[in-house]
C-alpha cells in the first residue's frame, strides 16, 4: 500500500510497531485511548523510528497499558515514576529515542513532581499524556484533571476541586516544546506528537480523550460519538484563544502548539558538554 | 591484585597522602571500581557523603551522576539504567529507604541488577539523624510488598563498606537483582586506615571473597526469564505484573506460581555463595555472640577481652543478612549453650536467628535503641552474667 497516509486512518504499515499477536486490547469500545495511540503510531512511521534504538516507558493506568501492545523496548513502569525511568534510560543511553505514555492520574497527581522537573531539567523526553479526566483502570475515581461538578465514583455527589492548564504547568516550569490536542482531531494530534518526538529537549503533548465508560457512565454525554463531538465543539485553536475573554474560555479547550524553543539547553546535552570539559581539565 | 592499578582506593591514598578514609567515602570507591558508573540520589544524613563522592568522581570517568527531585525519582532512574546495562547505584538513610520500597519491588520482578546503600540512623520517621542504629534490618528484607527475596550485607568498618560494596555489585550482576547495603550511621561516617592488603588480608568464608577482572561481567545464575537489556536488539518488554517467560504479563496461575518460585530460588537456592560471615574462636566456646555492623567489632573485642579472663567465646560475624544463614547458624547452635545477638534496634534480627535455633541452644536478645554503640564491655559483662548461671556440667 504505497501512497501518503491520510491522517485518521490507521495504515497496515504501522503493524510493524506493534505486537499484534497481543492483541485484541484490553480497552473499552469508544475509548480514545486507541485513536489517540494511533496518531502515534503514525507519527512514529513518518519518522520511521528504529525500534531497537527507541524507549517507550508507561506508568500505571489504561493508556499505559500501551506499552503490552507496542513493539519498541517498551518498560511498565510504576504508577506516576515514567518519566523517572526514562530520565535514567536517557541518562544512561543519550542517542536511544525516548517517549513516555502517561495518563492524567499517573502523570499529573501522583508523578506531578516528575513531570515538573522533567521540564525543568528539558531533558530530550517526550511525553505523550492520555487526558480523559480520570481513573478508569480502577474503576472511575476523581482525576486532578475532572472539573467542577462532574461525578466520579469518588465523587459520587460531585467533584468539588478544579483542573488545572497541564499545558501551562509543563511551559512555566521549563518544557521547551508544549502543545494540546483531542482525540477528534487526530490530524492535529499526529503533527504534534511527531513534531514533539523530532523536537530536541522536553516535549510535552496532551491528548484529550473520551472515556465513555468509567467517565461517560456517571457524567454527559456517555455516548462516545457524543462525547467526540463534544470535544470538537470546545476545542478552539491557540489562535482564536488568543483572542477570547476568560469568561469566553471557560469550559473550552485550547489545542494547537503554545510554545516551542529551539535554543535553551538541552539536559543530557549540557552534561555530556560536562563531561568533556571535567575531561580536558584532567 | 591488578585490579589496584587503577584502584580509586590506591589514588585516594596515594594522592592525598593520608592513610585517613571515611566509610561512606570508601563506599563510593568500592562502587568505581566495581564498575558502578551511574548514580542517582537525594541528599539525607547520613548518607550524603558517598553521594558527593560519586559527583565528585563519575564525571571524571564519563559516567552519569543525577541528584534526583526525591528518592524515588533517585530509585526509578536507577533502575532505569540499569534496564539498559549500566550498574547503578543509589545511597539513603532510614525515610529515604521507606520511599524507595515500592520501587525495590519492582526491581527484583524485573530482576534489574542495583545496589542501595542504607547507612542506618535512628528511627523511625526522622528520628534522630546523627545517631547510628541498626533498624531498618527488617525493612530491608521485607520492606517492600508480596512475596520476595532479599540479598542484604551489612558492613562493619571502612574496608567493609569498600569491599561488601564490590561484592554487592557482584551479587547484584550475577544474581539480576537489588542488593541492599546496610551500614550504621557510625561505620559511614568514621574514618579508618585503609590499604589493599587490609582488603586482601580479610578472608571471609564460602572460599576467598575474590573478584577477578570479570567481575562486571559474571556468569548469570538461572534467570527467571531472559535478560532484557534495552537497546540490545530484543525489543524486550518490562513489566512489573507478575509475567511469564516472555516478558509479557500472565494469569495462570500455574505460571504465576513458578515465576514467584523461581524468583525467591534464585536467591535462597544459593545461600552457600552468598552467606558472607567470619566464625572467630571457631568450636571453641560455650556461648557465640552473632552480630553484624558496629556490634561486631564490640563483640570481637569483648571475645578477645573474655580469652584474657580465660573465657571462651565465639563470635558469628555476619557479613550476610539475608538470605539468612541458616546452615551456619544451626551449625553453631547445634553446639553452644547460648547465642547472645547484640543490635541497635529492638532484637529484629534475633527474632529470625531464634526461628532457626531454638531447637538446639537459647537465643538472647540485646538490643539497644538510645543514639549509643554497644560497647565491648557491656557484651563482656553480658556474656559473663550468663556463662556464670549456665554452669558447666
Amino acid at each position: 500500500m504505497a501512497g501518503t497516509l491520510i491522517p485518521g486512518e490507521t495504515a497496515p504499515e504501522v503493524d510493524r510497531y506493534l505486537h499484534t499477536d497481543r492483541l485484541p486490547h484490553i480497552w473499552c469500545p469508544g475509548c480514545g485511548i486507541g485513536t489517540v495511540l494511533g496518531a502515534f503510531l503514525r507519527a512514529a512511521l513518518a519518522l520511521d523510528l528504529q525500534k531497537d534504538k527507541t524507549v517507550v516507558v508507561t506508568g500505571i493506568g489504561c493508556s499505559s497499558r500501551a506499552a503490552g501492545y507496542l513493539d519498541f523496548n517498551t518498560v511498565h513502569a510504576i504508577h506516576g515514576r515514567a518519566l523517572a525511568f526514562a530520565t535514567g534510560i536517557k541518562m544512561a543511553h543519550p542517542e536511544f529515542t525516548v517517549v513516555v505514555l502517561t495518563g492524567d492520574g499517573d502523570g499529573a497527581a501522583i508523578g506531578g513532581n516528575h513531570l515538573i522537573h522533567a521540564c525543568r531539567r528539558n531533558i530530550d523526553l517526550t511525553c505523550l499524556l492520555f487526558n480523559n479526566s480520570t481513573y478508569g483502570m480502577t474503576g472511575g475515581q476523581l482525576s486532578p484533571m475532572m472539573d467542577m461538578g462532574e461525578h466520579a465514583s469518588t465523587a459520587p455527589y460531585g467533584h468539588t476541586e478544579r483542573s488545572f492548564d497541564l499545558c501551562g504547568l509543563a511551559q512555566a516550569a521549563g518544557a521547551t516544546y508544549v502543545a494540546r490536542a483531542t482525540s477528534h482531531g487526530v490530524g492535529r494530534l499526529e503533527r504534534l506528537i511527531k513534531d514533539g518526538i523530532s523536537h530536541r529537549g522536553f516535549s510535552f503533548v496532551e491528548a484529550v480523550a473520551q472515556c465513555p465508560t468509567e467517565f461517560g457512565k456517571r457524567n454527559r454525554p456517555r455516548d462516545p460519538a457524543a462525547m467526540l463531538e463534544d470535544l470538537r465543539r470546545k476545542s478552539v485553536s491557540v489562535k482564536q484563544a488568543e483572542k477570547m475573554s476568560a469568561e469566553d474560555l471557560e469550559g473550552k479547550i485550547v489545542t494547537g502548539l503554545f510554545h516551542r524553543d529551539t535554543e535553551t539547553a538541552e539536559f543530557s546535552s549540557s552534561y555530556q558538554s560536562l563531561l568533556e570539559s571535567v575531561r580536558d581539565g584532567q | 591484585m591488578e585490579l589496584w592499578h587503577h584502584s580509586h582506593i590506591l589514588r585516594e591514598k596515594v594522592d592525598r597522602n593520608s592513610l585517613l578514609v571515611q566509610g561512606n567515602r570508601a563506599c563510593a570507591l568500592g562502587a568505581l571500581d566495581a564498575g558502578v558508573r551511574f548514580f542517582a540520589g537525594y541528599p539525607i544524613t547520613p548518607s550524603s557523603e558517598i553521594m558527593e563522592t560519586m559527583a565528585h568522581e563519575l564525571p571524571k570517568i564519563g559516567g552519569v551522576f543525577l541528584q534526583m527531585e526525591d528518592e524515588i525519582a533517585s530509585i526509578c532512574a536507577c533502575i532505569g539504567a540499569s534496564l539498559t546495562g549500566e550498574m547503578a547505584l543509589t545511597a539513603t538513610s532510614g525515610p529515604g529507604f521507606s520511599l524507595m520500597q515500592e520501587a525495590l519491588g519492582y526491581a527484583i520482578m524485573v530482576e534489574a541488577p542495583l545496589v542501595v546503600v542504607d547507612v542506618m540512623r535512628a528511627g523511625p520517621s526522622t528520628g534522630r539523624p546523627t545517631t547510628p542504629s541498626q533498624g531498618d534490618v527488617l525493612q530491608a528484607r521485607w520492606g517492600t510488598h508480596g512475596d520476595h527475596p532479599a540479598i542484604v550485607l551489612a558492613a562493619s568498618n571502612v574496608v567493609d563498606m569498600y569491599r561488601l560494596t564490590m561484592a554487592a555489585v557482584h551479587f547484584a550482576q550475577r544474581f539480576r537483582t537489588p542488593v541492599t547495603l546496610l551500614a550504621d550511621e557510625v561505620v559511614g561516617h568514621m574514618r579508618e586506615s585503609f590499604s589493599p592488603e587490609l582488603v586482601g588480608r580479610y578472608r571471609l568464608t564460602s572460599g576467598d571473597f575474590e573478584l577477578d577482572e570479570g567481575f562486571l561481567h559474571p556468569s548469570m545464575v538461572r534467570e527467571v526469564h531472559p535478560p532484557h537489556t534495552l537497546g540490545k536488539g530484543q525489543d524486550p518488554h518490562v513489566t512489573g505484573l507478575i509475567h511469564d517467560s516472555t516478558g509479557f504479563p500472565t494469569n495462570d496461575p500455574e505460571e504465576s506460581e513458578r515465576f514467584l518460585r523461581d524468583l525467591y530460588d534464585k536467591v535462597v537456592n544459593h545461600r552457600d555463595e552468598l552467606c558472607l560471615y567470619d566464625l572467630v574462636n571457631e568450636d571453641k566456646g560455650r556461648a557465640c555472640v552473632v552480630a553484624y555492623g558496629s556490634c561486631a567489632r564490640s563483640a570481637r573485642a569483648a571475645a578477645s577481652a573474655a580469652q584474657e579472663q580465660g573465657l571462651q567465646v565465639e563470635v558469628l560475624h555476619l557479613y550476610t543478612l539475608f538470605p539468612l544463614p541458616v546452615e551456619i547458624i544451626q551449625r553453631v547452635a547445634r553446639r553452644v549453650e547460648f547465642m547472645l545477638i547484640p543490635e541497635l534496634n529492638l532484637g529484629q534480627y534475633a527474632r529470625e536467628v531464634r526461628k532457626f535455633a531454638e531447637n538446639w541452644t537459647t537465643v538472647i536478645s540485646m538490643g539497644k535503641i538510645d543514639g549509643n554503640l554497644i560497647s565491648p564491655d557491656e557484651i563482656l559483662e553480658r556474656i559473663s552474667q550468663l556463662l556464670g548461671k549456665y554452669e558447666s556440667v
